[in-house]
């Protein structure tokens, strides 16, 4: 009898515990409420940021990029976006502009990310009427045919000082921008004239090229990066806020202009001035070593570089703009003619001077200075 | 008549004045003259006259007061390049002349090669 009043408890059991988890599963099958309340309520689409991405861009529009600036914005943006990370947003709240009615929109990573969501509430808590978020983001920008990433100052010097494989090209007009101060290592192909100089473009099709201009308001970059994008370059990008953010840039590094006081004969440098620059900060000016190998190899500065006077004209795009350039020899007579000849073919490039004096050098990067007789 | 006399011998001042420019301590600039001087063969080359961007003469072919006759005549004959000669300044040969002048076989600092 008790064993029956067991096995009924435990049928009874067994039912009531199957029914259980019946409801149970059940209630797991039904679909859980996305929480969708992180999303910002005005979503844009691709073709609306499209129509609003303009060179220079429409004074009533700002596209802000509300990733990380070093990790992402740096590297790879939309053309004019701005960067205001969200984790930033209170502190730069001064970079966003003074009439809130102006159009803002957002974007991050795409749609998962919850970045550029947050930043626009924030923006509207502050008061701005007429936000969006571009929700797709920065992937679905890039993925569209014939779009390419920005870059920024930062991220241009990086490779410059990775010595990254890289075509840089200057595409501003030649003798009056690009002469007168242009990014080391960049190559002059004013937009104007790209088909003629359609030659100095890698061959290989997948070698990183990155084009600029002057800043933000000049569209010669981007119609220079179209053409090479239309010619089958697949690794090309513009760093759109250009020339001027690259001086500013470096100013703010402290490497502003080294001022050099000139000697008595045109184009010369004092020579007092010149001893005490090599002497304590070689790095302040360029040297160029204008005589033979030959006579390079017996003994020259640690810091020059070695461009015979008969080779120089075709290297003159080497020189840079961002530092002095100061030519040596023996005697003054070869580098007064590189002096002469800057003078001649780049005659925008200012910061140039030569070594009036007697110079001997010695292996050791030692030097004797004597002046010259009047 | 006076009048007449103190011109004529203005004139034959500023003249004489003008002819001795190259006779005179050069005043041009020597650095100039050097690159002008070499950029004379490098265009002469380009239009095919000469084979070698080098100059044919060198300052130490002649002593500054050969130098000097040759530019007080005018006479580049034996430069060549006569459409490149043509084409220079006056500021241009006075440059070049000092350049030659200066580095001439029997100035301080005769050119050795360059």
């Amino acid at each position: 009898m008790k064993l029956i009043k067991a096995i009924k408890w435990t049928i009874g059991l067994t039912l009531l515990l199957a029914v259980g988890m019946g409801y149970a599963s059940e209630k797991a099958a039904e679909p859980v409420a996305e929480d969708t309340s992180w999303q910002f309520h005005d979503i844009v689409d691709m073709e609306f940021v499209a129509q609003h991405v303009k060179i220079p861009m429409d004074e009533n529009v700002m596209l802000i990029d509300a990733r990380p600036r070093q990790t992402k914005y740096d590297s790879g943006h939309i053309p004019m976006a701005v960067s205001i990370p969200d984790t930033q947003f209170e502190k730069m709240t001064d970079r966003l502009p003074k009439d809130k009615n102006l159009l803002l929109i957002y974007y991050c990573e795409g749609l998962d990310c919850r970045l550029s969501h947050k930043s626009a509430k924030k923006a509207e808590a502050l008061g701005y009427t007429n936000v969006k978020v571009f929700a797709e983001g920065y992937p679905k920008w890039i993925s569209a045919k014939g779009h390419y990433p920005s870059v920024s100052v930062e991220w241009v010097k990086k490779q410059i000082d990775a010595r990254t494989d890289m075509v840089l090209v200057d595409s501003r007009p030649r003798r009056t921008k690009y002469d007168a101060g242009h990014i080391p290592t960049a190559v002059s192909i004013p937009d104007s004239e790209f088909d003629k100089h359609i030659d100095l473009l890698p061959q290989d099709k997948d070698k990183l090229l990155v084009f600029y201009c002057e800043g933000f308001e000049c569209k010669l970059s981007h119609k220079s990066a179209a053409r090479a994008i239309e010619m089958g370059y697949t690794n090309v990008k513009v760093f759109s806020e250009g020339y001027p953010a690259w001086a500013a840039h470096l100013k703010s590094q402290g490497q502003a202009p080294v001022a050099v006081k000139a000697g008595k004969n045109e184009g010369s440098i004092d020579i007092a001035e010149f001893e005490k620059m090599v002497t304590e900060h070689p790095e302040s000016i360029y040297l160029v070593d204008v005589r033979d190998p030959d006579e390079f190899a017996t003994g020259s500065f640690k810091t020059a570089v070695n461009i015979p006077v008969d080779e120089l004209e075709k290297k003159l795009d080497m020189l840079p703009t961002d530092k002095p350039v100061v030519f040596v020899c023996g005697t003054g007579a070869r580098s007064g003619e590189a002096y002469y000849m800057v003078q001649d073919l780049r005659p925008a490039m200012k910061n140039v001077y030569y070594l009036d004096a007697g110079l001997t050098l010695k292996k050791d990067g030692s030097f004797v200075l004597k002046k010259l007789p009047e | 008549m006076k009048k007449w006399i103190v011109i004529a011998l203005t004139f034959v001042f500023v003249s004489s004045a003008i002819g001795v420019g190259f006779a005179m301590e050069p005043t041009g600039n020597d650095r100039k003259g050097k690159y002008t001087y070499r950029k004379v063969y490098k265009a002469c080359m380009a239009r095919g006259e000469v084979n070698s961007e080098t100059p044919p003469v060198s300052p130490i072919a002649k002593t500054q007061a050969e130098w000097v006759r040759v530019f007080e005549a005018k006479d580049f004959a034996e430069f060549g390049c006569a459409p490149e000669w043509e084409a220079l300044t006056d500021e241009d040969l006075l440059d070049i002349f000092t350049y030659l002048h200066n580095y001439a076989a029997d100035s301080p600092a005769p050119a050795t090669c360059k």
